[in-house]
């Protein structure tokens, strides 16, 4: 009972910020942009909403700051992506590189240079076994409402033709780069919240590249969560689970190599890849670049 | 570290251009420590690190120093990051060309490179932290961390209730498992029934990790966690907090860092030596050799944190304070490997 607990709490509190970066994720790959950049997203917001907590002693400003980051961030990505139909993996990888490069250099110059450790306000959590922090109660809000957006209204079935095939959606009298950029919009109001609780829901505290490969994780479980909100969401669940279990494990000291079980989450991963590689792919028009009047 | 390149490109650049204009023209004997192969003479010192020097941890500990050396000796300084032997081989040459008197790799990586390259710039001082092989240009000096990390375990191991105490590193590397071994080493001195714990997330940057695994400690029953985790471990502290339990900080005095949680902090004083080490290469005093820092001429310490002290039982101090006395005198050798 314990070790469930155990998990459980690791599960929830891992998997938190990929749940809700992946929210927006599977609406901006179903409107066919696909965000490589999303981990250095995250990484600025994260040390976005770390330094305004800091500054002004607010948590939750400190979230509000790294939205506003997390838009910028993908407003440049989405000016080439977008405006100027540029590789999207290259765009992206591009991205991650300047955001890794820029919040090391800023935090650096900013708080390291002494070496010292900082801890800035967090925003407030429950106590017990399994500690509920304010941030986590958005993720299943922005679960539904990716579901709700993408199947229950017209923008969201305009933004899946954009992601299928833009031409004809166009045809219809959509505009599919304006629906790629609103989905845009979205992800990056996700991609900032789940940068923001690593930094000052989780931890209190930042480290460059503190994301370490959280948002191509985030991508990864898009893809075997099938872009669905609910498959992705349980997908993040799942993963954070293995490694609860991973954790767990160490401290048991099973005489189990731990090399394994840092393996443990991708090799799940890639069991779900297999299992789920086969039958409906993803967006057919997914990181393709579209030409208005072409 | 993105900027690397396009520093070492111009680096080479200008590391080339040096040797066209000054390689050939000196022909007096080289002394280590005087190289005028910049142009003039400057006392230059650089840095390679094996990760950026804004971890909180074992870089910063050494880009500290080199701002030390700065300030002291009024040396111009430079500092990389350096991984790859070719990197590492790379960067090493470019320095030693522009003119740098002396190039410290923060790490026992550097010493086998450092024995490669030497050769090929007599008057450049070639020091690594850690590491075995010396030249008339090559040195290495360690810091005796052991010996706080054994003070510490004492600690730990006399005020567990649940005789259970953790430790959880970043990356698994010789120098902080030999730490860690000498934290253990410490807790079963004074508490052989004592279960450690012993946990490595292979990051030092991924604080969530560092306070997941920390969490698992806690709910093994640890009352009682080390880190080694550089940047990451605030994760660490913030577990503790969480469980109310104490933590011990590590490299540097972390006590502001969580002042409600964090008791005692094993400390590396990288400054002094790192300026003593400068000064003695600017001088031309400087030989190839092995030097060793510890507790004893104050470049590792045990950093109480004041406010907590006075909860910590008496005889518990008194513990700590022998078991310091009792390593500075010799009588006590801590373990510690070598690599």
């Amino acid at each position: 009972m314990n070790e469930v607990l155990g998990i459980t709490a690791a599960a929830l509190s891992l998997g938190t910020p990929l749940v809700i970066a992946a929210a927006g994720e599977v609406v901006l790959e179903r409107s066919g942009v696909l965000n490589i950049g999303l981990e250095g997203t995250m990484l600025s917001s994260a040390f976005a909403a770390f330094y305004v907590s800091h500054v002004t002693g607010s948590p939750w400003l400190g979230v509000l700051a790294a939205i506003f980051v997390a838009l910028c961030v993908s407003g440049l990505t989405g000016l080439f992506a977008l405006g100027l139909g540029a590789d999207q993996v290259v765009v992206g990888t591009g991205m991650n590189l300047l955001c890794l490069g820029a919040t090391g250099s800023l935090f650096f110059t900013g708080f390291a240079r002494g070496g010292e450790l900082l801890s800035v306000p967090v925003v407030p959590s429950t106590a017990g076994r399994i500690p509920v922090n304010g941030l986590m109660l958005f993720a299943p809000l922005l679960v539904l409402a990716a579901w709700w957006l993408l199947w229950r209204t017209r923008w969201g079935l305009a933004v899946r033709a954009a992601g299928e095939d833009p031409v004809s959606c166009a045809a219809a009298g959509h505009f599919p780069l304006r629906l790629r950029w609103q989905a845009l919009g979205f992800a990056a109001v996700c991609a900032g919240m789940a940068g923001a609780y690593l930094s000052v829901a989780q931890t209190g505290s930042f480290a460059e590249n503190m994301t370490a490969g959280r948002g191509f994780v985030v991508i990864a479980a898009v893809t075997f969560g099938r872009w669905t909100p609910l498959g992705s969401a349980g997908a993040c669940l799942l993963i954070s689970a293995a490694y609860g279990v991973q954790y767990l494990a160490k401290a048991r000291e099973l005489p189990i190599p731990p090399q394994l079980f840092d393996a443990l989450p991708y090799m799940l991963a890639l069991a779900v890849l297999i299992g789920a590689g086969r039958g409906k792919a993803g967006p057919a028009a997914l990181a393709q670049p579209f030409e208005a009047g072409r | 570290m993105v900027p690397t390149r396009p520093i070492l490109q111009v680096l080479c650049l200008v590391a080339s251009s040096a040797v066209l204009a000054f390689g050939c023209q000196s022909a007096d004997k080289p002394t280590p420590g005087k190289n005028t192969a910049g142009g003039d003479a400057e006392f230059r010192v650089a840095l390679l690190t094996p990760g950026p020097v804004n971890d909180s941890g074992w870089s910063a500990i050494a880009y500290d120093g080199l701002l030390g050396i700065q300030e002291v000796l009024g040396a111009r300084i430079n500092n990389v990051v350096a991984v790859t032997p070719q990197e590492i081989k790379d960067n090493l040459r470019s320095y030693a060309q522009e003119g740098f008197d002396l190039i410290i790799g923060h790490g026992f990586e550097y010493n086998q490179h450092n024995m490669e390259i030497a050769p090929d710039f007599p008057k450049t001082v070639f020091v690594s932290s850690s590491g075995s092989e010396t030249a008339p240009n090559v040195g290495t000096f360690r810091f005796y961390l052991e010996q706080a990390m054994y003070v510490a375990g004492v600690v730990a191991g006399r005020m567990t209730k649940s005789n259970v105490v953790g430790m959880v590193g970043g990356p698994e590397v010789p120098s902080i498992d030999s730490t860690f071994d000498a934290f253990e080493q410490g807790v079963h001195a004074v508490n052989p029934n004592c279960k450690v714990l012993r946990a490595y997330t292979g990051s030092g940057e991924d604080v969530g990790a560092a306070k997941q695994q920390s969490l698992a400690f806690i709910d093994q029953g640890a009352d009682f966690l080390v880190h080694q985790a550089n940047a990451a471990a605030q994760g660490v502290f913030e577990a503790c907090k969480e469980r109310g339990i104490y933590a011990i900080g590590t490299n540097s005095d972390q006590a502001s860092a969580a002042p409600d949680t964090v008791l005692l902090s094993a400390v590396i004083v990288a400054r002094p030596a790192f300026i003593k080490l400068a000064e003695d290469v600017r001088n031309g005093e400087y030989k190839g050799e092995i030097r060793l820092t510890g507790l004893s001429d104050g470049a590792v310490d045990v950093r109480w944190n004041e406010t907590l002290k006075a909860k910590v039982p008496a005889d518990v101090l008194k513990a700590a304070e022998e078991t310091m006395e009792k390593i500075r005198s010799g009588e006590l050798v801590v373990k510690k490997r070598e690599f």
